[in-house]
C-alpha cells in the first residue's frame, strides 16, 4: 500500500483530465444561463461577455407575457403528458409484468412472445403508420393522441417481468394463506414492494416523455396541443427570433428536469443500469 | 410526484398512487374537450402561418372579432402557426380535426384528394375581373377556383445605397456584375450579401433558373433539365465561392434582421420586410429584382402570397365560405389594412391596389413594378416532393460541386415520376 | 428506450400450481397493455403494410393497390439511398466514439478516489436534456456562424474569421456539430452502464494478475477489464447503434427537415427525416410506409445478425 498522499499525487493527471472534461460538459448549461439573462443586443454584441453586468430576469416575464409565444401552453401540455404517461405506463406495465411472471395461464407464452416481438420493432420507425392509425382514430391534434401510444411499453413490461420473477415466492405464498387472490397479492404485496423499480423506471419515463419530440411533432398540428419541445423547435423556424426569449425558454424547459435529475439521481442511475441490462 | 424521497425506497403508498392516477386521468379528460366558444352556434377554426411583422396576429384576430360582431352566432378561432406550416397544414387536412378555413397555396393533390371545396360561387363576373388573372389561374384546376387569393407577395434584392456608393459599385444588373460587386464590398465584419444560411439553395432555388429564362413545369411537362438551369446554378456556385455571402445568421432570408443590423450590405428578402427596413435604414436602401444570368436571361422575382381556402371535411362549409367571402372579397378596407399596416403585401385586386398609396413610396414602388414585369410562379401541379428533388439537385451542385447536368437529370426524372403518379 | 438482444431471452417463468381464476386474472392484468400494444403497434404495422402497397397521395387510407411499386420507387430514389448512406456513415462515427468515450469516462470516474459521485453527476447530467434543447444551444450559441457564437469567439484570437459551422461543406463542419451534440447527450448515460459493469468485475481477478506480475494500467485493461466488459460493451454498442439509426431530432432542428424547408437539410438527411418529409411533408403515405418497412428490415438485420454471429444473449455469468 502506498501512502495516502503519494496516491493522491499520482492521481493529479486524472483530476486534471476530469476537470477539463467536466468544464466541457458544463459549458452548454453555462451558455443557457448566461444568455437567458442578457438582452438581445448583449447576446449579439461582438465582444464576448462572460456574464451580464445586470442579469435581465425580466426575460422570463416577457417570455410568458408574449401572446405570440406558446411556452405557457407547451409547459402545461408537457407536464400533463409526462405525468399521465408516468403513472399509467408504470401501472399497466407492472400489471402485465406481474401476470407474465407470476400467473400461470394458458396463452401466457404466446402473450410474452408477442411482447418480445414488438420489442424488436424500432419504435421511431413506425411513426408513419402510427400516424395513419391515430388520424383514423381522431387523435391527431389532441393531447390524448400524443399520450396514448406512450402508455404501453413492451420494454417496461419486460423489465417489470424480470423484476417480479425474482420476487420471493414465500411472500406471495404467505399472502395466499391470508386469503389474498391474484389481485390482492398484486395490490397489497407486490406494488408496495416494487417502489424502487417503479421510481427508477418512472423517472426515466418522465424524462423521456418530457423530452420526446418526433411523435408530438407529428401529432400536434394546432399550437394548443404542442409540447415544450415542439414549441422550442419552432423558435428555430419562426419568422423572427428573439434570442433572449429563446434562451429563457430553453432555461425554463431544462432547469426543472435538471432539478428532478439531481434529486432523483440514485433512482435514475438504477433505472439506467436496469434498462442497459446491468441489473 | 414532488413528495418523493431521494432515497431508493420511496414512500409511495398505494393510496397516493391511486390519488395521482385519478388526478392524472382527470387532467387528461379535462384537456380533451372540444374547443368551442360559449354563446356561439358555430365556431370556425381559421389557420394562418406565422407572419413575422409586429401587429399582424392582432390584426387577423381583430378581423375575426369583427365578423362575430356582425354575426353573433358565429365565432372564429384564429390559430397562428409558427414553424413548418405547410407540413402541419397538410397533415391536419388528412384528419377530421383540421381547420375550417385556412391559408395555403393550391396544389393539385389537394383537389384530387378532395381536401378543398370549389369557391366559384363566391366570384361574380365583376369580382373575377378585378382579381389579378395570374392569381386566378394559379388557384384553378380543371376550370374551378379553389381559393380566394388574399394578396401577392414578392421579394427583392435590397441594397444599402451608401455602402455601394462608397465603394463605387453600381447596383448590379447581371449575375456577373453581382459577383464583382460582392467581391468589392466584402469586409471581415460585414459581409456583402445574405441570401439565406444555405447560400441561397432555398431562397433562390427557382429564382436563378427563372433569371436564366428557364422554367420548371410548363403545360404539364417537366422542363428544368436544360443547360440554362445548369448554368444558373453554376453561377450561383460561383457567387458562393466568393466567400462574401453571410452564412450562419440566426434567422433566415425571410427576416430582414441581417440587413437592418448591418451584417450584410445586400439581402434578398421579401417585400413584407419593407416597413422594418424603412424604419431601420430610412432612405438608405434600394431594391432590385434578382439580376439576369446574362444577356439572354432577364431579371426575376417570384409572385407569391397566400390563398384562403375552405376545408372539404369541415362540418360548416357554408359558414366557412361566407366568412372567406366577407374577409377576402367584400371587406376591401380590411384587405388594405392587412396589406399595408404590418408587412407590405401587394393587393391582388386592381381596385384595392389603386388606393394602396403606401406602396408608392420609394423602393416599394420599384418592387411592385418588378413583380408585375418579372414575377414568376409555380403551377398547382408542382408539389413539395418535386421541390425536395430540385433542392437536392441544387445542393449537390452548389455544395458538393457535382456536375449540374447530371444532377438536374436525376431530379427531373424523379419529378416526372411524381407528376405521373399525381395524375393517376 | 430501445432494446438490445441480450435481454430478449426467455427466462422460464415461475410455474406455480394454477389457482382458480388464474386465467381470468391473467387476461385482466395483461389486457390494458395488450390492447394498447395491439392498437398502437400491431394495427399500425398491418395498416402501414397495406399503405406501402397502395398509392396513397394525400390520404391515410390504403385501397388503391399498386403492388410493390412504392418499394421499387424508394429503392431507386437517390435521396432515400443517400439517407441510408448518411445513416451508416453517421453510425460509423458516433457508435465507436460513444463507446470509447463512455468507457474512458467510466474508467476515469470509477478510479477517482476523491469526489467520485460529483464527477459522475457532472457527466451524467446532460442525459436530462432533450435533443431539441441541445440543438438550440449548439446551433444558436455554441456553433453560431456569427462572431458572437462561442466557438467563433474562442477562435477569434487566432485570427480565424467566424466560421459558418452549419452551412459550410468544405470541410463539412456540420458533422462536428452533430456528433459533439449526440456525444454530450448520451456519453454520460453509457458511462453509468460501464461503471456498473466495472463494479461487477471481481477484485480477485486483478489481485491474481498482480501476483502473476502483471503491471497495472494497459495490460490489466487489455486482459482483464475489457474482456470482462464484453457483454456490457456489446449492449452499449447495440443500444447506441439502434439510436443512431433512428436519429431525427438534432438533424431536423439543426439542418432543417420539413417538406418545404430547404437548403441545409439536403446536406445530411437521415432516413427518419426523409420519411417525415415524404409522408408528412409531401403527403405520400404509400412511399413513406414503404420506406419505413425497408428501414425496419435493415435495423432488424443489423441488430439480429451480430447476435447470431457472436452468440449474443449468452449469459454473462
Amino acid at each position: 500500500m502506498k501512502p495516502r498522499s503519494q496516491q493522491f499525487w499520482s492521481q493529479i493527471p486524472r483530476y486534471a483530465l476530469l476537470t477539463v472534461l467536466a468544464t466541457l460538459f458544463v459549458l452548454p448549461f453555462y451558455l443557457i444561463v448566461r444568455s437567458a439573462l442578457m438582452t438581445d443586443a448583449e447576446i449579439t454584441a461582438p465582444g464576448w461577455v462572460w456574464f451580464p453586468a445586470t442579469p435581465h430576469w425580466e426575460n422570463f416575464r416577457t417570455l410568458f407575457d408574449d401572446p405570440d409565444n406558446q411556452m405557457r401552453t407547451g409547459l402545461i401540455n408537457s407536464a400533463v403528458i409526462a405525468v399521465v404517461t408516468l403513472v399509467f405506463q408504470t401501472l399497466f406495465s407492472s400489471m402485465a409484468g406481474y401476470a407474465l411472471a407470476r400467473i400461470p395461464a394458458r396463452g401466457r407464452d404466446f402473450v410474452f412472445g408477442l411482447i418480445v416481438a414488438t420489442l424488436m420493432i424500432p419504435g421511431a420507425v413506425t411513426f408513419v403508420p402510427a400516424f395513419a392509425v391515430m388520424a383514423f382514430l381522431g387523435g391527431v391534434n389532441t393531447q390524448w393522441g400524443v399520450i396514448a401510444p406512450g402508455l404501453f411499453s413492451a420494454f417496461s413490461i419486460f423489465l417489470f417481468r424480470q423484476f417480479y420473477l425474482r420476487f420471493p415466492v414465500e411472500i406471495e405464498e404467505a399472502g395466499r394463506l391470508d386469503g389474498l387472490g391474484y389481485f390482492g397479492v398484486y395490490w397489497r404485496l407486490l406494488l408496495p414492494n416494487s417502489t424502487s423499480i417503479m421510481t427508477a423506471l418512472g423517472v426515466l419515463t418522465f424524462i423521456g416523455s418530457w423530452n420526446s419530440f418526433l411523435w408530438p411533432l407529428v401529432i400536434g398540428q394546432d399550437p394548443s396541443s404542442w409540447t415544450v419541445q415542439v414549441v422550442l423547435s419552432t423558435f428555430l423556424t419562426a419568422q423572427t427570433m428573439h434570442l433572449a426569449q429563446l434562451f429563457a425558454a430553453v432555461a425554463v424547459a431544462v432547469l426543472p428536469l435538471v432539478a428532478v435529475f439531481l434529486v432523483m439521481q440514485r433512482s435514475i442511475v438504477e433505472g439506467a443500469k436496469f434498462s442497459g441490462g446491468k441489473e | 410526484m414532488h413528495d418523493s424521497d431521494p432515497l431508493m425506497n420511496v414512500s409511495l403508498t398505494r393510496r397516493q398512487f391511486l390519488k395521482t392516477a385519478t388526478f392524472a386521468a382527470g387532467v387528461l379528460l379535462a384537456g380533451c374537450g372540444p374547443k368551442g366558444v360559449p354563446g356561439a352556434r358555430v365556431t370556425l377554426t381559421q389557420w394562418y402561418h406565422q407572419y413575422g411583422e409586429p401587429g399582424a396576429q392582432e390584426a387577423v384576430q381583430r378581423y375575426a372579432r369583427e365578423y362575430t360582431k356582425l354575426h353573433p352566432d358565429i365565432a372564429v378561432r384564429v390559430v397562428w402557426i409558427p414553424g413548418d406550416y405547410s407540413t402541419k397544414l397538410g397533415t391536419a387536412l388528412l384528419t377530421r380535426n383540421g381547420p375550417d378555413v385556412f391559408e395555403s397555396s393550391l396544389s393539385l393533390p389537394m383537389v384530387t384528394a378532395g381536401e378543398v371545396v370549389p369557391l366559384d360561387d363566391l366570384f361574380t363576373p365583376e369580382i373575377r375581373a378585378d382579381f389579378n388573372p395570374k392569381d386566378l389561374a394559379l388557384n384553378s384546376v380543371g376550370g374551378k377556383i379553389y381559393g380566394v387569393k388574399m394578396f401577392d407577395d414578392t421579394a427583392a434584392l435590397y441594397y444599402r445605397k451608401s455602402i455601394l456608393e462608397k465603394s463605387g459599385v453600381e447596383p448590379p444588373g447581371t449575375m456577373d456584375a453581382l459577383i464583382e460587386a460582392v467581391k468589392v464590398l466584402n469586409k471581415a465584419e460585414r459581409k456583402s450579401l445574405f441570401v439565406g444560411n444555405d447560400g441561397g439553395v432555398g431562397s433562390l432555388l427557382t429564382i436563378v433558373p427563372w433569371s436564366a429564362g428557364s422554367d420548371f413545369l410548363v403545360d404539364g411537362r417537366v422542363v428544368f433539365s436544360n443547360p440554362r438551369t445548369a448554368a444558373a446554378y453554376e453561377k450561383l456556385l460561383e457567387l458562393n465561392a466568393t466567400n462574401a455571402l453571410l452564412m450562419g445568421a440566426p434567422t433566415d432570408w425571410y427576416d430582414p434582421s441581417a440587413f437592418t443590423q448591418g451584417l450584410a450590405a445586400m439581402q434578398w428578402t421579401g417585400l413584407w420586410a419593407y416597413p422594418a427596413i424603412r424604419k431601420a435604414l430610412g432612405d438608405d436602401f434600394g431594391v432590385l429584382p434578382w439580376p439576369a444570368l446574362d444577356a439572354q436571361g432577364a431579371p426575376a422575382t417570384f409572385l407569391g402570397g397566400w390563398t384562403a381556402m375552405v376545408n372539404a371535411q369541415s362540418s360548416q362549409i357554408e359558414e366557412a365560405k361566407k366568412y372567406v367571402k366577407w374577409l377576402w372579397i367584400d371587406r376591401t378596407d380590411l384587405q388594405k389594412d392587412w396589406c399595408l399596416s404590418y408587412g407590405f403585401h401587394v393587393p391582388c385586386r386592381a381596385s384595392v391596389a389603386l388606393t394602396a398609396d403606401a406602396l408608392r413610396a420609394p423602393a416599394a414602388a420599384d418592387a411592385v413594378h418588378n413583380l408585375s414585369v418579372y414575377g414568376h410562379a409555380l403551377p398547382p401541379q408542382w408539389n413539395s416532393a418535386m421541390g425536395t428533388a430540385l433542392t437536392d439537385a441544387a445542393t449537390h451542385i452548389l455544395k458538393e460541386g457535382r456536375p449540374a447536368a447530371e444532377s438536374l437529370a436525376v431530379a427531373a426524372h424523379k419529378c416526372e415520376v411524381v407528376l405521373r403518379r399525381m395524375q393517376e | 428506450m430501445a432494446i438490445t438482444t441480450p435481454i430478449v431471452k426467455k427466462t422460464p417463468a415461475v410455474r406455480s400450481r394454477p389457482r382458480p381464476g388464474a386465467t381470468l386474472a391473467f387476461w385482466a392484468f395483461v389486457a390494458p397493455s395488450l390492447i394498447g400494444l395491439l392498437v398502437f403497434t400491431i394495427v399500425p404495422i398491418v395498416w402501414g403494410f397495406l399503405l406501402s402497397l397502395s398509392h396513397a397521395q394525400n390520404t391515410i387510407h390504403p385501397g388503391h393497390f399498386v403492388g410493390l411499386r412504392n418499394y421499387a420507387d424508394m429503392l431507386t430514389d437517390e435521396a432515400f439511398l443517400r439517407s441510408l448512406v448518411t445513416m451508416v456513415l453517421y453510425s460509423l462515427f458516433i457508435v465507436p466514439l460513444t463507446w470509447a468515450m463512455s468507457l474512458g469516462l467510466a474508467l476515469l470516474v470509477d478510479k477517482a478516489g476523491w469526489g467520485r459521485s460529483f464527477w459522475r453527476t457532472v457527466f451524467f447530467i446532460p442525459s436530462a436534456v432533450s435533443y431539441v434543447v441541445a440543438s438550440l444551444i449548439w446551433r444558436i450559441s455554441l456553433f453560431n456562424g456569427l462572431s458572437f457564437g462561442f466557438m467563433n469567439h474562442l477562435l477569434a484570437p487566432f485570427g480565424i474569421h467566424p466560421i459558418a459551422w452549419i452551412g459550410t461543406v468544405d470541410p463539412p463542419w456540420y458533422w462536428l456539430v452533430l456528433v459533439t451534440l449526440r456525444l454530450w447527450l448520451q456519453v454520460g448515460f453509457y458511462m453509468i452502464i460501464f461503471i456498473a459493469g466495472l463494479q461487477e468485475i471481481p477484485k480477485t481477478l486483478y489481485e491474481a494478475a498482480a501476483v502473476d506480475g502483471a503491471s497495472p494500467g494497459w495490460p490489466m485493461l487489455r486482459y482483464i477489464t475489457l474482456p470482462q466488459l464484453r457483454n456490457t460493451s456489446i449492449s452499449v454498442l447495440m443500444l447506441n447503434l439502434i439510436g443512431a439509426f433512428q436519429a431525427f431530432d438534432e438533424f431536423y432542428n439543426i439542418l432543417g427537415g420539413g417538406g418545404q424547408s430547404a437548403g441545409n437539410a439536403s446536406l445530411a438527411r437521415p432516413p427518419l427525416v426523409y420519411l417525415y418529409s415524404t409522408a408528412l411533408g409531401d403527403q405520400d403515405f404509400g412511399r413513406g410506409a414503404a420506406g419505413a418497412f425497408i428501414l425496419t428490415a435493415l435495423i432488424c438485420a443489423v441488430t439480429l445478425i451480430p447476435g447470431k454471429l457472436f452468440g449474443l444473449g449468452r449469459s454473462e455469468k
